[in-house]
């Protein structure tokens, strides 16, 4: 086709930049980074956090007894050493001498047990990451002093990446936590990181001051900014340092203000159209028929999910196989090719031919708006090829703090749905264990499916890497025959990053601000 | 015998004169038939189907042709659907929402006000209390609210959007039928035993329609704004209806993007619209002001 060619993104930078220049530029202050995130967060309660803007910002607040660096390595923090009792249940971690709180109260052993016993409280009913997925994973028993400086954390049962999913559990201290109420704890977080709570307006903005090292700058700066193109203005005009989620049409715009530049960094979260399987969702428009493995499967061919990420991520990616990231993935899966008329065939022999209308069945569709990158346009494009095959697709479109979260924490959408989970690179089981249990928080679908869920006893006892791989691949299999996710990609990140700084984007989604500098 | 107040055949041809005569009024009637048919014939005029995607194509620029020769006056947008045929189908939307709600909202506000100017008294005091309480709101925040419970769609937004107009119409016909009601051609229909829902809709009625079409022409223009205004917020339609509004809130991430052509038709339709029912409106109030009619 033709089109006319002209310096587009450099002519919109120019003019936004002289617009922002004239109106509203303001040079940050060097002991200041901005961040400008595009969802909103809701808590500062280390039980409750589940989205990964809001974990990021807590992670600068509290500090875990070990980390895990990009590449997956298991680093010391508030602890130095961890050591595993021979069954592989218990946990026992010495902490550094002389570690404070926030608030000045020594931080001790009694402190990190106490803050992993508040958490798994049913009590507190608290619902986020930790207590919804990571306790649930590792069978949390519960913690206990040993002394002033080790704890111990049980387990219910031996689990290979335990040591990777306790990184998570951001400790506290006692006192200051008994003291306050749960609503108090969770706006008025006092934690043991490198970074105390100054101020947070709710929808505005968060700002964090340094307490102790690691980190260059004095002051962090968290701005909510939701729609796409404010956030892009702003960081042309100088006023924010990072953005997250730049929208990729907006990419050239950024190179071309010389004030910044977009980084694109191939994430680890799984983009997803999520199949639920629950009894409720049977009821509703198109959960009837998804019950059926072979729609299932035959949907998987309807999807054209290459072109997905060329045109509407502006990238070249490889449809995924799984719920696992490369390369930790079957190496002997391939993914489901764009095949329109294999779907058509195997819908036909599923017993669902097309009706006098062309119509096969209608389904129910939902999504969440502004979260993931180009969401509403991937989500929309999904539609038309499912369109393509028969679907008659009722598409809700959802907004996604209010509306569709709370749908999420039921695992009440769909019957069909669109997510992203996060996932990592350290371990293949760390990205299988969104389907630990079928009551797992983090299985959406409700698949229950015996083949997977059987065999993490299996993967818990396995003696060799070997023998895990085996098992993994063999879950795996299960998963890509008859799963209950329509595999989509790995959602590709883009960061505007102003010039004035030296960061670098992760993989894993984690923006951690202590490496960042003044160039 | 004829009650009626509206122009007579001799004041519609003195309005289509003056209208004639009359640059921007006329500009206005023509703009608003020209969308009027475009809303009408949409599915005949638009190229393409205003919802199939051609991700290959996305983002082409106005007059940028496709492989298979089609053109794309408009462009294309993030999907690759044709700008103009959204735009012609979109007029459907914005019209039909404009026109509908005017005629729930109108008619509410009708009956509710001639009610209450009619009969007064308790009647009167619980329906004004009622609009006061209403008006308390900001109409954009109950009209969210309403359609974050009852969920969008055509259907919704008329209903919201009418609901949120009847409050101007009953106040106007209110006042205008405590005035009526004490007239000597309103006593004379009573003495002639007419039914009092006769002498509400047949005698008092009529002799207060035309601010009412001022009023109306006015709303329209209102209304077609707010319907942009929450489609842009994403509570008008679902996404597989194209409206004005909703192509206005789809061209925002593109915007800074230089693909213009996204934000500029949609909201040049708009803009026209509106300024239209506006400019009638204004004509319509000079025209039936008997003080005005000299200089109309």
């Amino acid at each position: 086709m033709r089109r006319r060619t002209h310096g587009g993104g450099l002519t919109a930078a120019w003019l936004l930049g002289m617009v922002l220049a004239l109106t509203g530029c303001s040079q940050q202050s060097e002991d200041t980074i901005v961040v400008g995130l595009s969802a909103d967060i809701t808590t500062f309660e280390p039980g409750m956090i589940s989205s990964r803007d809001n974990d990021n910002i807590a992670q600068h607040i509290f500090s875990s007894l070990f980390s895990l660096s990009p590449d997956g390595d298991h680093l010391p923090d508030l602890a130095h050493t961890m050591e595993i009792s021979d069954d592989g249940t218990a946990y026992v971690y010495t902490l550094r001498e002389g570690l404070t709180c926030h608030d000045g109260e020594a931080l001790t052993a009694e402190d990190a047990a106490y803050t992993f016993n508040r958490i798994g409280d049913p009590e507190n009913r608290f619902t986020g990451n930790i207590p919804g997925f990571v306790y649930t994973s590792i069978g949390f028993q519960g913690a206990v002093a040993l002394d002033d400086l080790r704890v111990q954390v049980n387990l219910a049962r031996k689990n290979p990446i335990a040591f990777g999913l306790l990184t998570e559990v951001h400790i506290h201290c006692k006192d200051s936590y008994e003291e306050m109420t749960l609503d108090e704890a969770a706006s008025n977080p006092i934690g043991s990181g490198p970074y105390r709570l100054a101020s947070w307006t709710r929808g505005s903005e968060v700002v964090l001051e340094k307490v102790r090292d690691p980190g260059s700058f004095q002051r962090i700066v968290w701005r909510i900014i939701p729609e796409a193109s404010t956030r892009t203005a702003e960081l042309i005009a100088g006023n924010v340092d990072i953005i997250t989620n730049v929208v990729p049409e907006q990419m050239d715009a950024i190179n071309a203000s010389g004030r910044a530049e977009v980084q694109v960094v191939s994430g680890t979260r799984r983009m997803y159209l999520g199949f639920n399987l629950s009894d409720a969702s049977r009821q509703m428009p198109g959960g009837d028929a998804i019950q059926d493995p072979r729609v299932r499967r035959a949907l998987q061919y309807a999807v054209d999910v290459p072109t997905i990420c060329r045109q509407l991520l502006s990238t070249e990616c490889d449809r995924a196989t799984g719920l696992v990231n490369p390369p930790n993935d079957h190496p002997g899966l391939t993914p489901y090719p764009y095949d329109p008329p294999t779907a058509e065939r195997l819908l036909d022999e599923a017993g669902w031919p097309r009706g006098e209308d062309g119509t096969r069945f209608a389904i129910r569709f939902q999504a969440g708006r502004g979260r993931y990158v180009n969401d509403v346009n991937v989500v929309l494009a999904i539609t038309q090829y499912l369109e393509d095959v028969g679907l008659d697709v009722e598409l809700d479109l959802l907004e996604w703090a209010s509306v569709y979260t709370p749908l999420l924490r039921e695992r009440s959408m769909g019957p069909l749905f669109f997510l992203g989970t996060g996932g990592g690179l350290w371990s293949p089981i760390y990205d299988m264990t969104d389907l630990a249990d079928v009551d797992s928080g983090t299985n959406y679908t409700h698949w229950d499916d015996e083949r997977w869920f059987s065999r993490w006893a299996d993967l818990a006892e396995a003696g060799t890497p070997e023998e895990t791989r085996a098992i993994v691949d063999e879950m795996l299999q299960v998963f890509y025959d008859d799963g209950p996710w329509l595999h989509m990609y790995f959602q590709p990140d883009f960061y505007g990053v102003s010039n004035r700084i030296e960061w670098t984007a992760r993989r894993d989604e984690r923006v951690h601000l202590f490496e960042a500098r003044l160039r | 015998m004829s009650r009626a107040a509206v122009p007579t055949e001799h004041g519609a041809r003195r309005a289509l004169r003056i209208m004639v005569a009359s640059k921007w009024p006329l500009l206005a009637v023509a703009f608003l038939f020209f969308a009027s048919v475009a809303a009408a014939f949409g599915p005949v005029l638009s190229p393409f189907d205003p919802n199939r995607q051609n991700l290959v194509l996305r983002l082409a620029d106005p007059m940028a042709v496709g492989p298979d020769g089609s053109l794309f006056w408009l462009g294309s947008d993030a999907l690759g659907r044709d700008v103009l045929s959204r735009l012609l189908y979109g007029a459907r939307v914005s019209l039909l929402v404009g026109f509908a709600a005017i005629a729930v909202g109108g008619g509410i506000g009708i009956v509710a006000g001639l009610l209450s100017g009619y009969f007064g008294g308790w009647v009167d005091d619980l329906i004004m209390r009622v609009g006061d309480i209403q008006l308390a709101f900001p109409f954009i925040l109950l009209a969210i609210l309403f359609l974050v419970v009852l969920g969008s769609g055509v259907g919704n937004l008329i209903l919201v959007l009418g609901v949120g107009q009847w409050v101007t119409y009953a106040r106007i016909v209110r006042a205008d039928t405590l005035s009526l009601r004490e007239k000597e051609f309103v006593e004379a229909a009573r003495a002639l035993g007419d039914s009092t829902v006769s002498i509400i809709f047949r005698t008092i009625l009529p002799n207060i329609l035309a601010p009412l079409t001022v009023i109306a022409s006015f709303n329209v223009a209102s209304v077609i704004l707010s319907e942009a205004a929450l489609s842009f917020l994403g509570l008008g339609v679902p996404p597989s209806v194209p409206t004005w509004g909703s192509m206005l809130a789809e061209s925002r991430d593109t915007l800074v993007a230089n693909k213009w052509w996204l934000a500029v038709f949609p909201g040049v339709a708009i803009m026209l619209t509106v300024l239209s029912f506006n400019i009638l409106g204004d004509w319509l109030r000079d025209f039936l002001d008997p003080r005005l009619r000299e200089r109309t």
